[in-house]
């Protein structure tokens, strides 16, 4: 061992303190922490759906939400994984979470191309503050798991920042859904769909550069 | 020689809690692994450099270190992401198509199972790990192994086979 190793593993030994393991469940109390907050924000501030105030709600208001919160939970799981390199940490569930959640936007084109929807089924207006309000829920819940994996040692950034980026796009578009009163599924395809994709393309470019070490 | 995966596993540990004499052992052996690791890849010049460097970053990431898990996987992720890393600095107008090159390479991925192959040579049927050590590290003959051992050559390839599905299972729920 050369005379430079040996000192500097003299001086690392020495700074030693205790450690705590890094836990990936912190990882994702703080990415479910943050929706309930997003969640909580948007009932304040715009409300919540008629239907579910009055314990009413549409079949495809569960749909939405079990979709978006599926796929949310899957990619922030995979996400706060990877803050702990090695063997076997593949956890590809993710990728069937992003299938079932891609039925809403296909459907939307099969159902497009059969009939074609009018324009006013897309509500351009409305559609604006969904894509809005979930990328501002998807800001906050994106920020808090990028400062948590940088605590870790992602030794793919690429990937962390796509799954960063779907995670927190989907969960920021399910805390908007508990305001947004549409059900018709062209709506869904376009406007929760929009969130996601942008979400996930920001991250993607973003969140690598904050969690190099 | 270096110590094996069991050995710094539990100084690893041991680290985490603040023990500065296993710590000062780990880094020990750790820098000789990750000479060996390193020689292979890069321009002997520059090894002591990366050796530091990753030693630097492994004390800084301790926390990281999941400890039901093995040890020398996560020391090679560790140093694999910066050797990448130095290779990024290096050719830096290249950088994302390098980058993504090195991080898809499977047979990167096969290194790090490697390196744990003691550790899941021993968590399966001792006659399934007796004879793939002996034909796929050693390699002795199906019919070399079956005499070796005492079991047919067609209870050979069964083991073998029982064996490495066995072992690529451990693998995926590491």
């Amino acid at each position: 061992m050369s005379n430079l190793s040996k000192s500097l593993i003299d001086g690392l030994v020495d700074e030693l303190e205790p450690v705590k393991t890094i836990k990936p469940t912190a990882g994702l109390l703080v990415a479910g922490g943050l929706t309930l907050t997003a969640m909580a924000a948007v009932a304040t501030a715009l409300g919540v759906r008629n239907d579910l105030a009055m314990g009413m709600a549409d079949e495809m208001f569960f749909l939405r939400s079990g979709i978006l919160l599926m796929l949310g939970l899957a990619t922030a799981f995979a996400a706060v994984n990877l803050a702990r390199p090695g063997v076997g940490n593949l956890n590809r569930g993710w990728i069937w979470a992003l299938a079932t959640a891609s039925l809403f936007p296909i459907t939307a084109v099969i159902m497009s191309l059969i009939n074609t929807p009018p324009v006013e089924a897309l509500r351009p207006t409305q559609g604006m503050l969904c894509l809005a309000v979930s990328m501002i829920s998807a800001l906050g819940i994106g920020s808090g798991l990028t400062m948590w994996l940088r605590q870790g040692a992602p030794t793919s950034p690429e990937r962390a920042g796509w799954l960063v980026g779907i995670a927190s796009g989907a969960l920021g578009a399910a805390a908007y859904n508990i305001y947004c009163p549409f059900n018709d599924i062209y709506y869904i395809g376009l406007w929760f769909t929009l969130p996601v994709l942008a979400s996930a393309i920001i991250g993607r470019l973003v969140v690598p550069k904050l969690i190099r070490w | 020689m270096i110590a094996n995966e069991e050995t710094m596993r539990h100084l690893m540990v041991k680290a985490q809690g603040g023990d500065k004499q296993c710590y000062a052992s780990l880094l020990a052996e750790c820098e000789k692994w990750l000479r060996r690791y390193y020689a292979r890849k890069i321009n002997p010049s520059a090894i002591d450099d990366l050796v530091q460097e990753t030693l630097i970053s492994l004390h800084r990431k301790r926390a990281s270190y999941d400890p039901t898990k093995a040890f020398l996987p996560w020391l090679a992720a560790i140093g694999r992401y910066r050797w990448i890393d130095s290779l990024r600095k290096i050719y830096r107008h290249d950088h994302d198509e390098l980058y993504e090159e090195m991080v898809a390479d499977p047979q990167e991925e096969s290194v790090s199972a490697k390196v744990s192959l003691e550790r899941l040579l021993g968590m399966i049927p001792e006659k399934q790990a007796e004879v793939i050590s002996m034909v796929k590290i050693e390699g002795l003959s199906i019919a070399e192994a079956s005499e070796q051992t005492g079991q047919s050559e067609s209870l050979v390839k069964v083991n073998i086979h029982r064996g490495l599905k066995k072992m690529s299972a451990l693998i995926e729920s590491e």
